[in-house]
């Protein structure tokens, strides 16, 4: 037989992460086309104003680069990509090369006749940020009133073209009770959601966005709601046979963490099998870790991804050389993000607060009794010493002949 | 027109790529994942609207040294099985045109 099946009980999927986290390709790249916006979104890390965005013909050079090098799952997003007036020439070459295509957008400019060519450019998935399915809430967020209206009218009408959409609600203090009514919404319309915790520091590392992230105890609620737990994404079918296939799972109720064990180990998928491209044309091993490790104006996407130093030392981190958090017990509630790590905490390898109290009141909420970081007590332990030391010091200072 | 004679092309709804060997393949319409083993990502590359079954299982019986009867039989079941899953569709026969 020279056709044979693909032994193992391993998906597709996994067995995929785990060739090209192995050979280092460039599985999935998440190209933002515009940092220009119509909306003006309270928690945005974006610069909006165009400093030199990628030409048509540069994007479609790049998609070409890409292509040769492996990448499959090609996501769009910004700003906001209807803003580029050239968006179907880009996903009319992104079609031709056979990329799976998601699209990030807030959707108030999608009509029918648009939804209709996403359809025929092989648009699999749409992600539209929803922030409330209260109007004053979600628009008061954006800064565009009647934005929530535009979005919700332009949801039907991706999806009767058989679209696959999905909510994205970034929780922030300004929504921070909305997530049940983003979770009805999603519900009402049949599709799934991903709420996210996460709120960034400006790209350029100033910390505007963050005056808006909720603190973790007012975050509690959200962590213990029994109805967020409830929704899991869907197991893989795996056919034993030359093809196999799976269903891609639908997506979890709060995103979460890599799960694949080809990941065992390691940081994170960035620089690994997934990278981020600018508008442009900087190559960053992550939108949340601003370290370019080249531009596709100077170097062709190939010789930065498999040579660029900053990739090589990222690709050489293991979560077991991390300093403080491999001692940490309570490691696996922490979903700790190393770009996060360096804007927020200063080092890559470190740890940092907020990734530190988010797993100790997930390990309580488990059921940990009394969890405590590994910094946590490392500073409880400094504390303690210098006290000491003060104590010390203090008995010296009293025992001392007058 | 018999089964062996006809044209194959790609489904030109599908997201695929060949990654070092094998070749995975997404149907955009319900997020299914397929995978081609390194004979299957064989064919798949030479699948081009232009070849029938026998003219694959002759590449693949010179490229991977097996007979030629067992390539047919070989190529004609992969063929049958991508055509099921929709990832191949046959090239529509030209009006008067006779294979």
């Amino acid at each position: 037989m020279t056709i044979t099946a693909t032994p193992g009980p391993t998906p597709v999927m996994d067995r995929l992460i785990s060739r090209t986290v192995e050979k280092r390709r460039p599985l999935s790249v998440h190209f933002d086309l515009t940092y220009r916006c119509n909306e003006r979104c309270l928690h945005c890390y974006l610069d909006h104003d165009d400093h030199g965005e990628l030409t048509t013909a540069e994007c479609v050079a790049v998609m070409e680069d890409l292509a040769r090098s492996g990448t499959l799952f090609l996501t769009f997003s910004g700003g906001e990509i209807f803003l580029r007036q050239d968006l179907c020439e880009i996903l009319a070459a992104a079609r031709r090369l056979h990329f799976d295509i998601s699209l990030k957008t807030n959707a108030l400019l999608v009509t029918k006749e648009r939804a209709a060519r996403l359809r025929e450019f092989g648009v699999r998935r749409v992600q539209i940020s929803v922030y409330s399915d209260i109007p004053e809430v979600h628009d008061a967020i954006t800064k565009v009133p009647g934005s929530l209206q535009r979005t919700l009218v332009a949801i039907p009408l991706l999806l009767e073209v058989g679209l696959q959409v999905k909510l994205a609600c970034p929780l922030m203090q300004e929504n921070l009770l909305a997530y049940r009514g983003v979770m009805a919404l999603a519900e009402k319309l049949g599709i799934p959601y991903v709420l996210d915790l996460t709120i960034t520091p400006m790209m350029d590392g100033s910390g505007g966005p963050l005056a808006h992230r909720a603190s973790v105890s007012s975050l509690l609620p959200v962590l213990r709601d029994p109805a967020l737990h409830a929704c899991k994404p869907q197991p893989s079918l795996g056919v034993d046979s030359a093809v196999e296939n799976s269903l891609a799972s639908l997506g979890s109720a709060v995103s979460s963490g890599i799960e694949s064990s080809a990941y065992e180990d390691l940081p994170c998928s960035a620089g690994h099998n997934s990278c981020y491209i600018s508008p442009y044309g900087d190559v960053f091993p992550c939108v949340q870790l601003p370290q370019a490790a080249g531009n596709l104006r100077r170097e062709r996407f190939g010789d930065i991804w498999y040579h660029a130093p900053q990739l090589e030392r990222l690709r050489a981190i293991r979560e077991s050389h991390l300093p403080i958090c491999s001692r940490c017990e309570i490691r696996s509630y922490c979903e700790r993000c190393p770009g996060l790590a360096l804007m927020e905490g200063g080092d890559l390898l470190g740890a940092y607060e907020r990734a530190c109290e988010l797993a100790e009141q997930k390990a309580r909420i488990a059921g940990v009794f009394d969890p405590v970081s590994a910094l946590h007590k490392e500073r409880a332990a400094a504390a303690s010493q210098a006290i000491s030391g003060n104590e010390i010091a203090s008995l010296a200072a009293d025992s001392s002949p007058n | 027109m018999n089964a062996a004679s006809v044209l194959w092309q790609k489904n030109p709804a599908l997201a695929w790529r060949e990654i070092d060997e094998t070749t995975v393949i997404i149907s955009p319409s319900d997020s299914v994942m397929h995978e081609l083993n390194d004979t299957g990502s064989f064919l798949w590359k030479n699948i081009d609207g232009y070849k029938c079954a026998a003219d694959l299982a002759a590449l693949l019986a010179e490229k991977y040294e097996v007979a030629p009867d067992i390539a047919l039989t070989d190529t004609q079941s992969l063929l049958e099985e991508m055509s099921s899953r929709k990832l191949l569709v046959p090239v529509p026969a030209m009006v008067g045109e006779s294979r």
